[in-house]
């Protein structure tokens, strides 16, 4: 059954795996959000070149493994001269991989908003920018709440790539207790209880916040 | 105030409208007419080119509206639009709904665009809705919001497309009488519309389409009474026998 002298034992390392995660997590999520709106917009600028390169983008990177765009970020720039270390890699890598899904997200939300919203504040005379911003945003969003918070907790699980690029991750470390101690089921049960410290609340918040929203619409 | 010369559009090769002309005069209301798919929502779309038109000239009080170089957020704020399925807002509340283009299009403060839009819905008959969302409201009356709102910017011409074909029948009373009063007061207006009763009683013209052409132009007198095209007098004929 489980051993618990390992959890007591090997606290400070799973503890700083645990704070790295969340470090990476964050910024992956901060920087996919940021970079898959970009793209998103991109997709439906109407602008050719924009689209397609958005297009072009998305349909490469979230049809590839994210270990060879992590491997990419740790092996592939050394060779033309940018060196990272692990952590800063694998956080790179997490964010580009996780930014192509919520790009798809973003799309798909803004546009299922219906074409009458936008018809009806552009022959008011409002600008594209003003209806994105005061129109098609608001409602956008809340159709994006549910695939997004899907996107963030499949980041945070996926920020165990890290542990191959020595990332020095939850994984990372639970790696290296269980070479250490021989005991596998325990360490990596253990891990796994800390993931879920994080995705769960998360999983919670997103119920909390789609049923509030269902509410008013 | 309107003017089609020669208007034609394409959907890749198929043609929705053919050789439009068409002179809207200023305070003048007329109503289009025609079964469905006949190009009178496009030919109305076109007006504030919420579609884009292939060739021939559409000037809206001499600006050409089919000009790139046109600033088409400027020429849309004189023209107002009311839409079969009433597009409201559903996130923002009744007065909010009504504020939101004047505020951001016109530049107008908030009081005075708050104050503008309780003027249109006392209008409309529906003041005590200001604080309502708009899925709080009947068809009747989120299509007399829709048309406050239209108002809101002051425009000097009102597009109205099918505005009571998406209304539970006892609800299009309410919506036509405010159109009415509309019409009375002066306002430019184009309508398409189902509803003959409002055209034989609003309107100063009545246009006939069919297949993206305008078939019979003429008064609602003459054109209820004595269509002179065949395919009038069908469209008719079939409305008023079943």
């Amino acid at each position: 059954m489980l051993d618990f002298s390992i959890l007591t034992e090997y606290f400070p390392l799973y503890l700083e795996g645990f704070l790295n995660t969340i470090k990476a997590s964050v910024l992956a999520l901060i920087g996919s959000f940021l970079l898959g709106t970009v793209i998103a917009i991109f997709r439906i600028s109407g602008v050719k070149l924009l689209q397609w390169f958005g297009t072009a983008y998305v349909e490469f990177i979230r049809n590839i493994p994210i270990l060879i765009v992590v491997l990419f970020f740790s092996w592939g720039l050394p060779s033309i001269g940018v060196k990272l270390d692990g952590f800063a890699a694998g956080t790179l890598g997490l964010t580009v991989y996780t930014s192509a899904f919520i790009a798809e997200a973003i799309r798909a939300g803004i546009q299922s908003v219906p074409k009458g919203q936008s018809e009806a504040a552009r022959s008011a005379g409002m600008t594209y920018i003003q209806t994105m911003i005061h129109v098609i945003l608001p409602q956008a969003i809340k159709l994006v709440i549910p695939p997004l918070s899907n996107q963030f907790i499949n980041l945070i699980k996926n920020s165990s790539v890290l542990t191959i690029v020595a990332g020095l991750d939850l994984m990372y470390f639970s790696d290296k207790i269980s070479s250490e101690t021989y005991v596998i089921f325990s360490t990596y049960i253990f891990a796994a209880m800390f993931y879920l410290v994080l995705t769960l609340p998360m999983s919670y918040g997103a119920s909390v916040l789609e049923r509030k929203w269902a509410k008013n619409s | 105030m309107i003017t089609f010369h020669e208007v034609n559009k394409f959907y890749g090769d198929f043609q929705v409208l053919t050789g439009i002309n068409l002179h809207v005069k200023q305070g003048e209301v007329v109503v289009v007419l025609g079964p469905s798919g006949s190009g009178k929502s496009t030919m109305l779309r076109c007006i504030n080119r919420l579609e884009d038109t292939s060739s021939g000239e559409l000037t809206v009080n001499n600006v050409r509206v089919d000009d790139r170089k046109t600033d088409l957020n400027k020429l849309r704020r004189k023209i107002g639009m009311v839409f079969q399925h009433f597009n409201l807002y559903p996130h923002k509340k009744v007065i909010d709904n009504i504020t939101l283009a004047p505020i951001k299009a016109l530049g107008v403060s908030k009081a005075e665009a708050a104050e503008t839009a309780m003027y249109y819905l006392e209008k409309v008959g529906i003041a005590e809705k200001a604080n309502a969302y708009p899925s709080q409201l009947s068809g009747g009356q989120q299509q007399r919001v829709a048309i406050a709102r239209g108002l809101a910017v002051k425009p000097e011409i009102m597009l109205f497309d099918e505005p009571t074909s998406a209304l539970d029948p006892e609800m299009v009373g309410e919506v036509l009488d405010v159109m009415k009063a509309l019409a009375r007061e002066g306002m430019t207006m184009v309508v398409v519309t189902h509803e003959m009763g409002f055209a034989r009683e609003v309107a100063d013209r009545v246009i006939f389409m069919d297949q993206g052409k305008i078939v019979e132009e003429a008064t609602p007198e003459e054109f209820f009474s004595a269509p002179k095209e065949e395919r009038a007098q069908l469209f008719l004929s079939r409305l008023l026998n079943h």
